[in-house]
């Protein structure tokens, strides 16, 4: 027997291991931030993207929380990158359940996510829509 | 140093080869297996000299008389058969009884099920520092109160109240004093003629010795009354029948032997070395301690981590086996209600690590785990966003 943790897949393993997409971006007319949850209640996100030409050129975060949220939240900086606004307002918080394996019980967490990429859409630069 | 530094001794301790040795003696074809009520043969009579043996030695770490102690299944139990066997035989006496909110679960259940008999019970709330001071258990004493229940040592923050206080104010009220010392016993001083205590609760797996063992000891002058929970072959005298599995009582017997004789040495030891573990993690800014700084056991530190989620600050900590908290409630994902009992937030008491030390930790593993810690920490901080951002 080994002694992995099985509460967590690898995918959550890996991406707290070398999270990738941590940081903030300088703000900037490009830069579109979104906020969402609450350090008290064990989950907080901030989530931004740099955007060119309608779609997302990068993305990056800052997140307190466990580690399928810290995991998810990592994991969505690259999905998010080279979508455009209504990629945004669509994404749904099952798809990085699915990939990362998240249990149950944190489904809540990601929906907190969720609520962030929405808020990222709300800023997004210049307000309209994307037409691309 | 081992992959993984152990530093759960609060849940439970690795048995010393010492222990283990007098076990082997006892098990095998070659060894004193035998039944030891079976005193018609010789093999019988060896077991028996052997528990008697383990009897005085476990009465001994705690200045009783060797016939006040019954052996057990382990602490859980002995908190029970106290809790439900003294409330029960006393029931036509009164119907009170005074607990903290911090106590183990083995007597805060062990209350909801006599409230559910008809009992009523206060609940005190420590202060602060996680203390229940006498002067709180006088104040919650009553006419009809029977039984007093408190912790020597508390589980998740090391913190011992003033147990022979206690004890005195009990026995001159007359009112049982039962004791859960299943922490304590063996790293701190205790008696319980000199503190006035009833009935005692044990075990062997937090002192080195095997787990699925330990003891109740019951006042004998004037004698007190339990009705047990088990019946079948009256052993321990009437109050917990079933064979006595030989070799986890003569383990627990030299757990208690070798504790008792290396008491002051491994408390100086063990209580410098957790000094060090807390002054290297209260370098890094937002960590507090848990409980009273002083009132406390050698090897129990628990501290507060602000701006990191507890679940990733273990994740984070793959090289240390240590607690979140109570190990009986750790799985629940609930923040702790010792620590929420001592006012933290859910936040900080979700974001606890509770580091237990015990004869085996070195020097070097404190260093590792303090070096890890600020690490995590500070990695894990690094990702979180600003606080007020």
């Amino acid at each position: 027997m080994t002694g992995g943790d099985p509460r967590y897949g690898d995918g959550v393993r890996a991406r707290m291991e070398r999270p990738r997409g941590v940081g903030e971006f300088t703000p900037g007319p490009d830069v579109a931030t979104g906020r969402a949850g609450d350090r008290e209640q064990g989950a907080e996100v901030v989530l931004q993207c740099r955007v060119t030409a309608g779609r997302v050129a990068e993305a990056r975060f800052r997140a307190f929380g466990c580690p399928h949220f810290i995991a998810a939240a990592s994991w969505l900086t690259e999905r998010l990158t080279g979508g455009s606004r209504d990629d945004l307002e669509r994404w749904d918080w099952r798809e990085v359940a699915e990939a990362l394996e998240v249990p149950a019980a944190k489904f809540g967490r990601l929906l907190t996510l969720q609520d962030a990429v929405r808020a990222v859409a709300g800023n997004w630069p210049g307000g309209a829509a994307s037409t691309v | 140093m081992s992959e993984v530094i152990y530093l759960d001794n609060a849940a439970t301790t690795a048995v010393d080869p010492r222990v283990v040795q007098e076990m082997l003696e006892c098990l095998g074809p070659c060894g004193d297996y035998a039944n030891p009520s079976a005193v018609g043969h010789a093999p019988g009579r060896r077991a028996r000299a052997r528990v008697e043996q383990a009897r005085a030695e476990v009465a001994a770490l705690v200045g009783a008389d060797p016939a006040q102690v019954i052996f057990t299944s382990g602490a859980t139990e002995a908190d029970n058969l106290a809790l439900l066997g003294a409330a029960r035989f006393y029931r036509e006496r009164g119907r009170h009884l005074v607990t903290s909110r911090t106590e183990h679960p083995a007597v805060l259940d062990a209350c909801r099920q006599l409230e559910r008999e008809g009992f009523e019970v206060t609940y005190l709330k420590p202060g602060a520092d996680g203390i229940v001071e006498p002067a709180q258990v006088e104040a919650a004493l009553r006419k009809d109160t029977i039984l007093v229940s408190l912790m020597q040592v508390n589980n998740e923050i090391g913190v011992a109240p003033d147990i022979g206080a206690v004890g005195r104010l009990c026995r001159a009220r007359g009112v049982l004093f039962h004791v859960d010392a299943a922490q304590g016993a063996g790293k701190l001083p205790l008696d319980v003629n000199r503190d006035c205590i009833d009935l005692l609760a044990l075990t062997a797996h937090k002192v080195h010795g095997p787990k699925g063992i330990g003891a109740l000891c019951v006042r004998r002058e004037p004698r007190l009354g339990l009705v047990p929970m088990l019946y079948g072959g009256g052993q321990e005298r009437g109050l917990r029948s079933g064979t006595l599995p030989t070799h986890q009582v003569v383990g627990m017997g030299a757990a208690y032997r070798i504790a008792a004789a290396e008491l002051d040495s491994d408390g100086a030891r063990i209580g410098a070395l957790r000094q060090t573990l807390w002054q290297g993690l209260a370098a890094l800014p937002g960590v507090s301690l848990n409980g009273h700084p002083t009132r406390r056991v050698p090897g129990i530190l628990s501290v507060s981590v602000d701006g990191v989620e507890g679940e990733s600050l273990l994740f984070a900590l793959p090289g240390l086996a240590l607690a979140s908290g109570s190990a009986c409630a750790a799985t629940s994902g609930e923040p702790s209600y010792v620590l929420r009992a001592l006012g933290r937030s859910d936040r900080l008491a979700q974001s606890s690590l509770r580091l237990s030390l015990g004869r085996f930790s070195t020097a070097a593993e404190i260093q590792y785990a303090i070096e890890a810690i600020v690490a995590a920490v500070t990695r894990l901080r690094a990702i979180a966003p600003p606080v007020g951002s």
